[in-house]
């Protein structure tokens, strides 16, 4: 073999390792701090593992995953997610189109507005919980003060006491929370549309309603489908509102929540590592929601 | 070539950074069980209100060799935090804060030395009970919490009531009267709210009505449990209670007898000090602490609620962890602590040196009640205490609620009891 030979395999050989060395770092970032993690938990799943019985740790297979399934308090805390996520995925999409729009008129002071709408989203969720409570409290909260200084009711109404009611109010804080992020997807899609667009439109005669349902809707879709996955996840993974809210009880418990206490609260870590996972294949799907929405197509 | 020999010398930069990250450094700031090796130093994990004086803990220091490098962390944070430490078998701390409620599960997980305790200390301070397990002490009190009732005087004159109440039914007929005579809209204060301070509330309850709350299987006592649901719930549905008490935290429903809102309290003796403090109560000098009401009579037993350290099994310096605990714990420190961190003792003697000094202010029937404490657990506090607590405070809460009866709470506290205890 040739001077010349060797040095083109080895000049071809370097080609092939330098991408995988380069990339190594961030395979064994992510090696470290996110599969294996996944995976330990996966393996925590399977056993029976509660800290305070330390002499008592084995393998049971999917038992963890078969009581989760079976117990009551699950599914309570599955329905209370569902609500939670479908009140927070509709009002959030429309709150945050509708603010989008909004904000998108050129108008003096438009910057200001733009740094005020986004405030809530700068909150700590905890923090906004106990700024509802105040507005929510059967007790001396401001709505009761309102409703009762206006003679609308005779009794504080308790809002924070009964399932559905307490519910509704952690959904309106999440949306609080969620509405500026989803807000500010949906007006950067609506800016990226550009207006020759627009300008082609009008000369075709368009009206307002057929150029938002023929140009704004579709050409805004994508960007609200990140929002909206985004937003599906929050509203999964709920917890600190719903804990300055109404504490750990049962009432408003989601999953998340039923899932930190099994494992923090109770210790049990076996069982906690299975309701994980199944928190985290419901935020999955989800997931997968948001990268499709990242890679569709739009036709207008 | 150039930016090819730069990106390897990134690349191999990036690697050994994480490498280096990943790392364990064995320094001072390191793990306390590494530092402990020394021999002169260790680690003291406490929330806030436990907290020594520099000047204390240099006197510590200058009398033993012994350093003390104080964490002082969040109290619902410890219990979190010791878990997940001694679930890699290491030590967050080698002394650690140990609350009543957690030592079931602390002596399950074998996470506590032993100490060893005189039988003068054993006697001077009666919450040890609630820490001895086996006849292993595991935790040694530091700061003193049991039930002691508060009364508002005036309120009470002012309703022409003359009496102190002696039983529960002098309670629920004086707030009848409270009520009615227009005195006080919710003279009852009682956390109904989902959290443990609830279960505490029917603990106590049931167990100065009748002495009792749980059998020796571990199983609740339905007699002495539906005794108290009952009264609980005639204070709710008479409207004896205020509505808020149902959602906001124990404490806020405890503090409305210094707010002036509500007439009588059976709760932390932590109010004896709180009613005479005036940037926390608007009525001094108009609550009483008594001893608690009981079935026929006063009540003759109270639960505590104490506080404790003990030294964690992982430490790698007991020895020097038991001196501290000895240390922090003495007669002379807790006089101490109850002038730095306005601690209450857990030693009668040091109390009754502090009442009589008139270092304890109002203190009523204060010391009488502390010579009353006893566990309400007979087989001490169980393993399974946090998730029984949960489904005790959840059942109560959704009885004041109104969407179970005393029957429907009981039936669901009691069936998760017997199946935590069978497991």
């Amino acid at each position: 073999m040739s001077a010349q030979q060797t040095a083109e395999s080895t000049n071809t050989m370097k080609k092939k390792i330098l991408p995988y060395l380069l990339l190594t770092p961030m395979i064994l970032i992510m090696g470290v701090l996110v599969y294996y993690p996944i995976l330990a938990t996966f393996s925590y799943s399977l056993k029976k593992w509660k800290l305070t019985a330390p002499a008592d740790i084995h393998f049971i297979g999917l038992k963890n995953y078969i009581d989760i399934l079976q117990s009551e308090s699950f599914w309570y805390s599955m329905e209370n997610t569902l609500f939670i996520l479908v009140m927070v995925v509709v009002f959030t999409t429309i709150c945050g189109c509708m603010v989008a729009m909004f904000l998108n008129i050129d108008v003096r002071g438009s910057g200001i507005l733009m740094a005020l709408s986004i405030l809530p989203w700068a909150l700590p969720p905890y923090v906004n919980g106990v700024l509802w409570k105040f507005v929510f409290f059967s007790g001396y909260g401001f709505l009761n003060k309102l409703l009762l200084g206006m003679g609308l009711i005779s009794h504080p109404i308790e809002f924070l006491s009964a399932r559905w009611t307490l519910l509704l109010v952690v959904s309106i804080v999440v949306i609080w929370r969620s509405t500026p992020f989803m807000a500010l997807v949906c007006l950067a899609g609506r800016r990226s549309i550009p207006s020759q667009i627009y300008e082609a439109a009008r000369g075709d005669g368009a009206t307002r309603t057929a150029t938002f349902r023929y140009i704004t809707a579709p050409l805004m879709l994508p960007f609200v489908g990140v929002g909206l996955t985004s937003t599906s996840v929050t509203a999964i993974n709920v917890f600190d509102e719903i804990v300055s809210l109404s504490g750990y009880s049962d009432l408003g418990k989601n999953i998340l929540m039923e899932s930190y206490l099994t494992t923090f609260e109770f210790l049990n870590f076996g069982k906690g590592a299975a309701m994980t996972y199944l928190v985290m294949f419901c935020a999955l799907i989800l997931g997968v929601l948001y990268l499709r929405s990242l890679n569709k197509e739009v036709e207008y | 070539m150039k930016k090819r020999i730069i990106s390897m010398l990134l690349c191999v930069v990036m690697t050994a950074t994480m490498v280096a990250g990943c790392g364990s450094k064995k320094t001072d700031s390191g793990s306390s069980a590494d530092t402990a090796t020394s021999g002169e130093k260790i680690t003291f994990m406490v929330p806030d209100w436990g907290v020594p004086t520099d000047d204390q803990l240099k006197e510590f220091t200058d009398e033993t060799g012994i350093d003390v490098e104080i964490a002082e962390v969040g109290w619902d944070d410890i219990r979190e935090k010791l878990a997940t430490g001694a679930s890699a078998g290491k030590a967050v701390a080698d002394v650690v804060e140990v609350d009543w409620s957690w030592v079931g599960e602390f002596e399950a997980a074998d996470w506590l030395e032993p100490l060893e305790v005189s039988d003068e200390d054993k006697t001077d301070i009666p919450t040890i009970e609630t820490f001895t397990i086996n006849d292993k002490v595991l935790a040694m009190p530091y700061t003193n919490d049991y039930r002691l009732s508060f009364y508002n005087t005036k309120q009470f004159e002012k309703a022409g009531i003359t009496e102190e109440p002696q039983t529960w039914n002098d309670v629920l007929e004086d707030c009848r009267k409270l009520k009615s005579t227009g005195t006080v809209e919710y003279p009852f204060a009682l956390s109904l709210n989902a959290e443990e301070k609830t279960s505490t509330c029917l603990m106590w309850l049931a167990y100065t009505m009748n002495g009792v709350v749980w059998n020796d299987d571990g199983t609740l006592n339905k007699d002495s449990a539906m005794e108290a649901l009952e009264y609980m719930d005639t204070l709710v549905k008479e409207e004896l209670v205020a509505p808020e008490d149902k959602t906001s935290s124990g404490m806020d429903a405890y503090k409305r007898i210094c707010g002036g809102t509500a007439s009588f309290l059976t709760g932390p003796t932590s109010f004896v000090s709180r009613s005479t403090n005036p940037e926390e109560c608007s009525v001094i000098g108009e609550i009483t602490p008594i001893l608690v009401p009981g079935k026929d009579a006063k009540a003759t037993e109270t639960m505590a609620l104490p506080e404790a350290i003990g030294v964690t099994k992982a430490s790698k310096n007991k020895e020097a962890a038991k001196k501290f605990v000895e240390w922090y714990t003495s007669a002379d420190m807790q006089e101490r602590l109850n002038e730095t961190n306005s601690a209450i003792p857990t030693r009668n003697s040091v109390l009754e040196k502090l009442i009589q000094d008139g270092k304890i202010e109002n203190a009523g029937a204060m010391l009488e009640e502390a010579k009353l404490i006893s566990s309400p657990f007979p087989n001490g506090v169980p393993s399974y205490y946090a998730e029984m607590s949960s489904a005790m405070y959840n059942a109560i809460n959704k009885m004041a609620l109104g969407t179970y009866t005393p029957e429907q709470a009981y039936e669901e506290m009691a069936s998760a009891t017997e199946k935590l205890a069978k497991e």
